[in-house]
Order: C-alpha cells, then sequence, then structure tokens
C-alpha cells in the first residue's frame, strides 16, 4: 500500500512536469506576444512601437532564449518562487491566494448540489420505477445533462434576476464568504454549474440501484426477512455508490477547468478560471502554468486519495 | 465609459479655489456613502505602477491617490489648484517655470519638492533602465537629433524645465506630470525587476496626502477601491472628499453593468446608445450626454501597394461623399455621434467650420455626386448586368480591401455599411476582420520592398506594407486641446502615417503650430482653422464621426458638471 | 491503397456487412425506444436543415441596417434615434414580420438564415471531431490490450497524461495561440478526446483476447495484424458506435462554449458566436440568445436521446 502511494506520488509529479513544460513551450513559441496588449496604446499615442517592445520584453525577460526561461523559471519554481505576473503586476501566489476561494466556494457548493440531489432523485427513482416521479426525473435528467451551463446561466439571470428581480445580476464580493447573502447569490451560479452533473449522477444511480436490485444478495436479504427499507438503504445503497466516487472524481476535473470558468464569466465571479484565462489572453505565462499546475496536482491527489478510501469501502479491491 | 476618460486620460481633477472657497462657505457637508463606478473588464489598470503602464485606465487608477500638477474643466480653462501653486512660461516660450504647493507630504511625512519632480523626470522617465512607455513626449528635435528636455531644481518648491525649441502645447505634457517619491526608488534605482514589483508602488502606500483617497483594496477583474484621505491637502477646509469609499467595479458585459445601475446597485457608468430613452425615464437615473475625444475614420491607403486612385485627392473626395456620415450617425450609433471633417472635435476651443469641406453631409454627399467626380477625375463605368462597376486604369473593375479589427458591434455594422455604400458608386469591397496586432504588424508596418530596413509605421514614400489593403477603418483619439499631437499620423514624417499622406502644406502648417508663431493663442487658432481646412479638402483619411458618451448616474449624486471632462470636480460630488 | 482500405473497411465493419439480420435486429429494438427515434429524426432533421437548408434561405451574412435586431413575428421593439441639435428622440416601432421569421441581429442579419448555417457547423465539427478521436481512441486502445507488454504501459501511462491535462484549458490556450479557425479546434478536439474512448476500448479488448476464438485464431497462425482487424475491431465496433453517438454533444458543446468566449471561427456563423453577440444585448434583443440556445439544447438533447437507445439495443446490460 505505501509503496503503492508512493508511486502514484511520483508519476503525479512527472505528469505535473509535462503538462508545465507543454504549457510553458506552448505559450511561448506562438506567434502572439506578451507585448501585444501594450501595443495598441502605445501606438495610438506616437510612440516608437519597436523600443517599447524591447524595452517591455527585457523588464521581464522575454528577450533571452527560451530554454534559458524554462530553465529559469523551473529553478524559480524548485525554490518556491511562483514569480511575477506581469498581466496583474503582482506574485503569482499572491494572486491565486486573493482568487482562489471565489472558485474553491463555487466547486464545492456545485458538487454537494449534485450530489446530494442527484443521489436522492436517482434512489427515489429506482424505488419508485415506472411510475410519474421516474419518467419526470428521466426526462429532467435528460434536459439537464443536454442544456449548455452557460447558456442555462444566461437564461437563469435573465429570467430570476433581469425579469423578476429576485437575485443580483452580478456577484457582489462585498459580501463576506461566510454570510447568508454570498450564500443567496451563488444559488444561481450553483444551479448553473451543477445541473449537468446532477443529471448524470440521477441517471447512474438510478441504473446502478435497479442493477444491485436484482442481485442474488438481494433477494438473500429479503428472504432473511430484513426490512426493506434496511435491504434498500444498506444493501443495495451502498454497492450502488461505491463506483460513483470516481465518476465525481471524474467531473471534478472538468468542472474545475471547463465549467466553473463559464459559469464565473456569465456571473462575474472573480474565480481563478477568469484569471487563468485572462492570463492566457495576456500571454502571461506564470500565471497559467502555475495554475495548471496546481489545478492538475489537486486533481491528480483527488484520484489517488479516492483509490486509497476505495481499499478501506470494498475490500475485495487490493494494490500491490 | 469610464471617468478616467471624462478626464483627459489620465489628467486630474482640479476645481478652482474659488469653487472651494464658496463651497466653504456652506456648512461643511459630511463624508458617507460609497461610490461605485461600474467599468467593463476590459478597461480595468495594467498597473498601480504607472510608470510602467501604457494604458490610460493604469493613470486613471493612480489619479485617485495622486494629484498631478495642474487640470481643466469642461471648457478647457485652465485650473491652478492641484499640485503646482503655478506654472509659469517665459515670454520666448522656452523656459517653464514650476512653483509647488509647500503642504505636500508623502506617506513618511517627508515634504515633496521640486527635488521629487526633477529625480522622477531624469532618473527614472528619461532613464534607460526604467524604459519609460511614453518618454517620447518629453523629447524635442534639435538639429535632427531627438533630444530630453532639461529639467533643474530651483529651490526646495521650484524647479524649470528648459526646452530649446518652442512648443506651446508642451504645457499640457508637464501638467499631467506626477512624482515618484526620490526616497523609496533611490532603493530600487537601476534595478528594473525590483522597481516592477516593489511593494510601496503596487500598493501606492507613498502617497500621503496627495490625492483625495488612499489605496484599499484591488480585486482583480473585480473592483479596486480607495477609501477616503483624511489628510488630502484640500480636504482641511472643505471636507473632501464626501465619498467614504470610491469603487470601480467591473464587470463582464455592459448589460449587466447597466441592469446593475438600474437596480441601484452602482452609482454611475456608461449607457450604451439603445438603453438611453430607458434610463432617460428612470426617475432615480440623471443621464448625461456628453462630447469624447473618441472618432472613427478610414484611412486610404496611397502607397504602391493600394488602388492608385486612392492617390489622388479627387478620388478620395468622391469615395467620401459615397460614404453618408448623417447615416452612420443615425443607424449605427442612434444619433449619439455628429459627423467629423478634420481631428479638431467641435468642443476643441481650436474648432471653427469657417472654410470646412464637409464631404460625406448634404450636399457634399450622395451616390450621383461621387460617380460624376470619379468619371470627372478619368474612370469610366462599364455595365455588368444589372450592376455599374467602376473601372481602373487597366481596364478591371475596381475591387477594395476594407481591413478592421473585430470585437466592436458598431465597427463591424459600420464595415458592412460601407461595403454596402460603395457598392452602390460601383466599387466592390471586401471586408477583412483581423486582430489587432495583425493588423499593425502586416497592414500597417511598411518597409521598402526588397530593403532589409526594420518595419516601421512610416518607413518613407517607397515603403509597402507586407499585405495589400486599400481602406482601414480604425478608432482614434484626438486630444481637443492640443490637437497637433495627431501630427503622427498626417505629417509626412509622422511616425505612424501608415497610409503614405505626404503633401507640403499640411507639413509646414503642423510645424508653424508647433512653434513661436503660435504663441499666441489667437495665431494658433487661425493655423488650426487652415489646418482644418486643408484637412478636409485633401481627406488624407475620411474622418467619419465624433462620438457621445452618455453617463448614467444616481440622481442623489450631487456637484456634476456634465462635459467632456466632468470628472474633474469629482472629489466634491457627494450624496444628497 | 485504396482497395485495401475498402477491404480493412469492410472487416471493420464486419458484422453489420454481412449480418442484415442482426443489423435489422438491433434496429428492432432501437425501434422500441420513441425517444431514441425522436432523436434520431431531429439528427437527421439537422442533418438534411444543414446540407440543404442553405439553398432556401437568406444569405447568413447579409447584413441589412433596415432592420437591425428585428423581433420575431408577433413581438415589437421601440427603437429611438437622438437628436443631438433638438436633445429630443424621434421613436420607431420595428415590428416581427414573416420576412425573418425568427428576427434579426444587431446588424439586420437573418437568424433563421444564421442558425440553419450554425447547424451545419456543430454538426460538422461534432461528425468530424468525435470521428477523429474515436479512431485514434479505438486504434490505441486495441493497439493496447492486444501487444499488452511495455507498449500497454506506455500508452496508458500516456492516456493518463492526456487525461489529466485540463481539457477545456488546453483547447482555449491552443486556440488562442494559433489561431480560431474551424480545422484547428476539430483537430485539438480530435486529437485531445481521445482518452476515454481508448480506455474503454481497451478493457474491452482485454476480455475480448482471453476468448476461445482469439486463442483459436492465433494457434490457427493467424498474424498480429490480422487478429486484430479481423477479431478485435469488429467485435468492439458496436462499442465503438454507442462511445460516438454520446461523445458528439460534449464537442457540440465544446465548440459552442469556446465562440461564446470569443474564439470562436470569426468567418463562419456558429451557434456559439451567434449566442456571444447576444448576451450583449439581452434587453433590446432576447431572441438573439435565445434562439441558438435553444437549438444548441435541443441537438444535444437528440444525440442522448439516440446514444442511449443505441446502447440499450447493443447491450442492455453495458453501462458506459
Amino acid at each position: 500500500m505505501r509503496n503503492y502511494i508512493i508511486k502514484r506520488l511520483f508519476y503525479s509529479v512527472i505528469i505535473a512536469w509535462g503538462i508545465l513544460t507543454v504549457t510553458f513551450v506552448l505559450l511561448r513559441i506562438g506567434p502572439t506576444s506578451p507585448v501585444d496588449r501594450y501595443i495598441l496604446n502605445i501606438a495610438a499615442k506616437g510612440q516608437n512601437v519597436e523600443s517599447v517592445k524591447q524595452a517591455i520584453e527585457a523588464r521581464y525577460g522575454l528577450d533571452k532564449p527560451l530554454i534559458e526561461q524554462y530553465f529559469t523559471y523551473l529553478g524559480n519554481l524548485l525554490q518556491g518562487n511562483w514569480g511575477w505576473s506581469f498581466s496583474t503586476s503582482m506574485p503569482v501566489l499572491e494572486l491565486i491566494g486573493s482568487h482562489w476561494i471565489y472558485s474553491f466556494q463555487l466547486i464545492l457548493l456545485a458538487t454537494i448540489f449534485a450530489i446530494v440531489l442527484g443521489i436522492s432523485i436517482g434512489m427515489l427513482s429506482a424505488v419508485k420505477q415506472n411510475t410519474k416521479f421516474d419518467y419526470a426525473a428521466s426526462i429532467f435528467s435528460f434536459i439537464g445533462i443536454s442544456i449548455p451551463g452557460f447558456w442555462l446561466g444566461l437564461m437563469l439571470i435573465l429570467v430570476f434576476a433581469v425579469q423578476l428581480g429576485i437575485f443580483k445580476t452580478y456577484y457582489d464580493t462585498n459580501y463576506p464568504i461566510w454570510s447568508l447573502e454570498n450564500l443567496k447569490q451563488l444559488i444561481l451560479p450553483v444551479m448553473a454549474l451543477g445541473i449537468g452533473e446532477l443529471a448524470g449522477y440521477v441517471r447512474y444511480t438510478r441504473s446502478a440501484m435497479l442493477d444491485n436490485l436484482r442481485k442474488e444478495f438481494v433477494t438473500t436479504a429479503r428472504a432473511k426477512g430484513l426490512s426493506e427499507r434496511t435491504v434498500i438503504g444498506k444493501h443495495v445503497f451502498r454497492n450502488a455508490i461505491l463506483p460513483l466516487v470516481t465518476i465525481i472524481m471524474f467531473d471534478l476535473g472538468s468542472i474545475v477547468f471547463g465549467g466553473a470558468y463559464l459559469t464565473e464569466i456569465v456571473f462575474g465571479i472573480p474565480g481563478l478560471g477568469q484569471v487563468s484565462f485572462n492570463a492566457i489572453f495576456a500571454n502571461d505565462y506564470a500565471v497559467v502554468v502555475a495554475i495548471t499546475l496546481i489545478g492538475t496536482f489537486l486533481v491528480l491527489l483527488l484520484n489517488l486519495g479516492t483509490d486509497v478510501v476505495y481499499t478501506y469501502l470494498d475490500p475485495r479491491i487490493r494494490y500491490d | 465609459m469610464n471617468l478616467k476618460y471624462a478626464r483627459s486620460g489620465w489628467k486630474l481633477i482640479i476645481a478652482s479655489l474659488l469653487t472651494l472657497s464658496t463651497l466653504v462657505g456652506c456648512s461643511a457637508p459630511v463624508a458617507k456613502g460609497v461610490f461605485i463606478e461600474g467599468d467593463v473588464t476590459g478597461g480595468e489598470a495594467e498597473t498601480l505602477n504607472w510608470i510602467l503602464a501604457a494604458d490610460a485606465s493604469s493613470f486613471g487608477y493612480v489619479g485617485y491617490t495622486l494629484e498631478s500638477l495642474a487640470t481643466y474643466d469642461n471648457q478647457f480653462n485652465i485650473q491652478m489648484r492641484c499640485l503646482a501653486r503655478d506654472i509659469e512660461v517665459s515670454s520666448d516660450g522656452l523656459v517653464y517655470t514650476v512653483t509647488l504647493r509647500n503642504d505636500l507630504k508623502w506617506s513618511d511625512d517627508s515634504q515633496v519638492t521640486a527635488d521629487d519632480y526633477v529625480y522622477t523626470l531624469k532618473n527614472l522617465m528619461f532613464s534607460d533602465w526604467l524604459n519609460y512607455n511614453y518618454r517620447d513626449d518629453w523629447k524635442e528635435e534639435v538639429n535632427g537629433q531627438k533630444v530630453f528636455v532639461t529639467p533643474s531644481v530651483i529651490n526646495n518648491t521650484t524647479f524649470t524645465i528648459t526646452r530649446q525649441t518652442v512648443d506651446p502645447e508642451f504645457i499640457y505634457t508637464l501638467y499631467d506630470l506626477i512624482p515618484y517619491p526620490k526616497y523609496i526608488s533611490s532603493k530600487y534605482e537601476g534595478n528594473v525587476a525590483a522597481f516592477t514589483q516593489a511593494k510601496e508602488f503596487n500598493e501606492l502606500s507613498y502617497t500621503g496626502n496627495l490625492g483625495p483617497y488612499k489605496f484599499k483594496e484591488w480585486l482583480r477583474n473585480d473592483k479596486f477601491v480607495v477609501e477616503r484621505n483624511p489628510d488630502f491637502f484640500l480636504g482641511k477646509e472643505s471636507g473632501a472628499p464626501f465619498f467614504s469609499e470610491y469603487v470601480i467595479k467591473m464587470f463582464g458585459t455592459s448589460a449587466v453593468m447597466q441592469g446593475a445601475l438600474e437596480a441601484g446597485d452602482i452609482t454611475y457608468c456608461g449607457i450604451e446608445p439603445p438603453n438611453v430613452p430607458k434610463f432617460k425615464k428612470l426617475d432615480r437615473i440623471n443621464v448625461y450626454t456628453v462630447p469624447t475625444r473618441g472618432y472613427n475614420l478610414i484611412s486610404y491607403n496611397q502607397r504602391a501597394n493600394g488602388w492608385e486612385g486612392l492617390r489622388k485627392k479627387e478620388v478620395r473626395q468622391a469615395v467620401s461623399m459615397a460614404i453618408d456620415k448623417d447615416t452612420i450617425v443615425q443607424k449605427m450609433y442612434l444619433g449619439f455621434a455628429e459627423p467629423a471633417f478634420s481631428f479638431i472635435p467641435s468642443s476643441s476651443p481650436w474648432y471653427s467650420e469657417e472654410n470646412v469641406v464637409k464631404f460625406g453631409v448634404a450636399p457634399l454627399t450622395g451616390k450621383q455626386k461621387a460617380m460624376e467626380q470619379l468619371k470627372a477625375a478619368g474612370y469610366d463605368y462599364t455595365n455588368n448586368g444589372d450592376r455599374t462597376v467602376l473601372m481602373d486604369k487597366n481596364g478591371k473593375p475596381v475591387k477594395l480591401i476594407l481591413v478592421t479589427t473585430p470585437g466592436s458591434d458598431i465597427v463591424e455594422s459600420m464595415s458592412l455599411l460601407i461595403k454596402q455604400e460603395l457598392s452602390d458608386i460601383g466599387i466592390e469591397v471586401e471586408v477583412k476582420m483581423v486582430q489587432w496586432p495583425t493588423l499593425l504588424r502586416q497592414y500597417m508596418m511598411n518597409k521598402a520592398p526588397g530593403s532589409d530596413e526594420e518595419p516601421r509605421y512610416n518607413n518613407g514614400p517607397q515603403a509597402v506594407s507586407e499585405e495589400p489593403w486599400d481602406l482601414a477603418l480604425m478608432g482614434h483619439n484626438t486630444d481637443p486641446l492640443a490637437p497637433s499631437g495627431s501630427s503622427v499620423f498626417f505629417a509626412s514624417d509622422g511616425g505612424l502615417n501608415s497610409f503614405g499622406f505626404f503633401n507640403n502644406e499640411i507639413d509646414a502648417l503642423f510645424k508653424k503650430v508647433k512653434s513661436r508663431a503660435a504663441l499666441d493663442r489667437d495665431d494658433r487658432k487661425t493655423i488650426y482653422i487652415e489646418l482644418a481646412r486643408v484637412m478636409s479638402e485633401e481627406q488624407p483619411v475620411d474622418f467619419i464621426v465624433f462620438t457621445r458618451a452618455n453617463r448614467g448616474f444616481q440622481k442623489n449624486v450631487k456637484g456634476i458638471e456634465p462635459g467632456i471632462n466632468m470628472g474633474y470636480n469629482y472629489y466634491l460630488w457627494r450624496f444628497e | 491503397m485504396t482497395s485495401k482500405s475498402i477491404s480493412v473497411l469492410r472487416k471493420i465493419a464486419g458484422p453489420f456487412y454481412v449480418n442484415r439480420r442482426l443489423l435489422g435486429y438491433y434496429w428492432e429494438r432501437l425501434q422500441k425506444n420513441k425517444l431514441s427515434i425522436a432523436g434520431l429524426g431531429f439528427i437527421l432533421f439537422l442533418a438534411i436543415v444543414g446540407i440543404f437548408g442553405p439553398l432556401f434561405t437568406q444569405d447568413p451574412t447579409k447584413a441589412d441596417l433596415e432592420v437591425p435586431n428585428m423581433p420575431p413575428p408577433g413581438f415589437t421593439r421601440q427603437e429611438s434615434i437622438y437628436n443631438i441639435k433638438t436633445n429630443d428622440f424621434t421613436n420607431r416601432t420595428i415590428e416581427g414580420g414573416l420576412t425573418h421569421p425568427l428576427g434579426t441581429d444587431s446588424k439586420g442579419r437573418d437568424m433563421l438564415a444564421m442558425l440553419v448555417s450554425g447547424a451545419r457547423i456543430s454538426l460538422f465539427v461534432g461528425l468530424l471531431a468525435t470521428g477523429i478521436a474515436v479512431f485514434l481512441g479505438t486504434f490505441i486502445g486495441v493497439l493496447s490490450a492486444y501487444l499488452g507488454g511495455w507498449v500497454d504501459n506506455a500508452l496508458m501511462r500516456f492516456t493518463d497524461i492526456m487525461m489529466t491535462f485540463p481539457f477545456f484549458l488546453l483547447l482555449v490556450l491552443i486556440v488562442f495561440i494559433f489561431g480560431s479557425s474551424l480545422a484547428i479546434i476539430v483537430l485539438v478536439i480530435g486529437l485531445t478526446g481521445w482518452t476515454g474512448a481508448a480506455r474503454l476500448i481497451r478493457s474491452e479488448a482485454l476480455s475480448l483476447r482471453t476468448r476461445d476464438f482469439i486463442t483459436a485464431s492465433k494457434a490457427l497462425g493467424a498474424s498480429d495484424t490480422r487478429i486484430m482487424f479481423n477479431h478485435l475491431i469488429p467485435n468492439v465496433i458496436s462499442l465503438v458506435i454507442v462511445m460516438a453517438s454520446l461523445s458528439i454533444p460534449g464537442v457540440i458543446m465544446a465548440e459552442a462554449a469556446l465562440s461564446f468566449i470569443g474564439l470562436g471561427d470569426p468567418t463562419s456563423t456558429s451557434w456559439g458566436t451567434i449566442l456571444n453577440a447576444g448576451q450583449h444585448s439581452l434587453e433590446t434583443a432576447w431572441w438573439v440568445a435565445v434562439e441558438p440556445g435553444i437549438m444548441l439544447f435541443l441537438t444535444v438533447l437528440a444525440f442522448n436521446f439516440f446514444g442511449d437507445g443505441l446502447r440499450d439495443a447493443f447491450d442492455p446490460k453495458a453501462s458506459i
């Protein structure tokens, strides 16, 4: 077990390093340049663009050979220096530090929302198979996985914020994170972000429950005279839910880097998604690399964690 | 959109001492409430370490905490109440003497002195290690060489700037000057990385009593917050400023931002033309329609890789006649713009309609007139099916390439309208949308074919751009106070004359307006009137429209004076 | 070359090509699922509209600045034009009419025509990118399963890295750097989206490998390639088809999301591009953002319905 974890951690570091290198190289070999964003203003004021360009490149060390920049960056990183974000003019780590909480709360709440509702609806659906509730849940889940989250977000704003005025049209960072107002203003974003996962979990839970209901141990349990509640709650549910953990972990990865960003844009939440994509548009490689690196490493660790937890939950699984 | 554009770039805010004393007379109000200004994400500042910035927003953000030397009101009357007590120009126009207030303090309580200014100029702005982006503003041409002006300290509160050549408009550059504290800057001198990352500069912790507000917080992509500065040098008597905080809140789209204004969540933001009637009907909101510095133009490529016709004045005039400015005003801007005929807007003190030839508005507009003038210039039409087609000198149909940048709905619509209008006079137009860097590199930069010179925006008459083009639709800003800055586009040696317009008369006028001959205001106005006339007749580019902006405020904000520089007295605004 | 590839194709499609009866059997099972048939119907309808529609609609690029933001029939919109000299407004009412049955956008372009051209792009991107991804995935999966050993190990580690790489971020990065053209978008999605398919196919092929008929062919001296193309691939083909039909919606959404944040191909009108423009005028012209969103939603829903039915038809017990 211990060896397994060490091996996996080693793999994770290798993978993270690979991703770092790819991101770094991609951002620095393209035809776009970090100086592009300055050019318009400088040219419009009649200044000499070429000399300004050279000056800015020299200022941020972009004039050195790519390979040298890469090793300088790696060296700094190993010493714990994440670099300077020239597009926002602050240290990368500080930038991430002041924005992560907005992404984190959104992702956390959306995941909880999806898991709790998804599993409950899925279970009910399975227990009440072929009833009206089951059909309604089934239609709902199809709609949920098919609706584009960013569009749903726009529509939610249009209806609930613009037309009905129940919510603010934008996310207000003046409310403390731990406040009811903050929770309230997260309702729409959480719905827009979580609905796809929620629908997926409904479908999964339902079919897994039905599968397990047919299994022999259920018949045995029922034969033993256990109450229906115990049979479903304890035996069926536990067996059905285990594989869902993997699915949730897998979804987390795509939420962190896809859906959350679009939701942040639509609702104006200043999370890491917005930060990293703005950094891409500004060619601010230090930020892009750092966020990608931290994000993937977290996902890798989560995966490892899940696998380890599995061995406790399901004694049949063993890693060597 | 933003107040900082209401001010001139980053020019700061001043009320005359007169206004101030009357205000003091009527009981000092208490500071209350938070003023929230809305802005769209793209307009966020680059850095608070302004000497490294290229954008107007950065200077604007810094401006809340640190005043410049002087500023002007909506009528461009100079207001002497900022950090300078007096700015005097010698009668020969060569020596500028600046006298500072003596009650200015940095955050460590040391006095802001003339030495700080001269240090900022000499050791920072003029230096090679820091490469201030706009240092060319502080250079003059002497015997064909670009050299810096000479600053020197006279005493604790007085310094001079000495020029070798006369430029009556240099004074506006001087007004905008803001200092770095020498006691901090000297620690980082020569080390660009340390200077860039210095906490003092990036958090504006040195600004003492120099501005109405102090830096509080900047959450990127979300909000920039400054809080009331109780020590503000003008605050002792008046109690200004009257807001406890001033916030710039970022929004992803302008639609959401306007929704926030309507809901009362923010105090002020720009309003887009289609929404103006709705906001004007609201009781809680005041909408001010004010002139801006922005204008649109179509450059005519007169270099060798553009259509040769465009090198003739008559042809350019004909094309300009085909593009109806009133239609653009009505259709694109829903009325919130006015036709332009030169780079001098009607809000400028140098503006005059005298002798201006108004191509593109009645009577000098229309398909018929344009076609007649093209025929008179020696071009023939043939009929191709149901279409009349303009033929070039080689008997081929004229086909023009219009380049512009994507992203703005108005610009995209306008390019389609132009395509339609030129097709009406038998000219086929192909619209090419390219990103800014591409537009600049492949279409604007030029060099003589086959030579190995470095591409520049104007490499002389022989040079051509990498890609051929004929028309370029762009947006520019002008300076109503010193319009001669536009010489970079229109003078033969102008650094941004990428379209290749070379005209001796214009060159002479630009030279004259930046010389001793223009020291007298009346003389300067005469020169500008002549410049506007020649511009409007020569049509080096088709000036299209000057735009108007709509600024919506909650009605309980008092003290606003609507106008092109309406932010000039913002520190006196307050809630009712 | 051609004849060879045809024979390979024939072998891949083997079960269907040879056995019409099997195809009929699947079709019958699929037909039982009404939603799935509805989905298929909508996809076919969309394909026909995409292929032939542009012949009948107006030119989607033709601007008519006389009728900007014209509402659909039955709705009206007020337009006010300001008079700078008199400081008042001239009002006019724009009424929806049958010339533009779905209204127009801010440049007076016909929404119906734009939606039809968008259908073409969505289907094109969806099918082509999924095609590339599934082809790669199948190939890598089968190769990995059949060859085993270090090849399998290397390929699966590579798949791990690709899976950990934040997909949407990579997409945005590459498209931003190398320019937004449909070709690049399709290639990037195709070249990065194969990982799920590869894993699934590998595990399916692994279980096939141990079956008797493969052992028998081996004993009879069949070559590796022969076994791979004649036995392994034909036997995972149903899985491949299901996989493809279920991953098309994701691809369509990815393209839309990309266009939504302004990185779509500027030379073509996709649903995402229209949506992007429409979000800025939600209040003045809601239809510009609502209509493409509905189309996107219906298309994704149709593919989900169809893919779901297809999976049930092929194998009622499979859970993808």
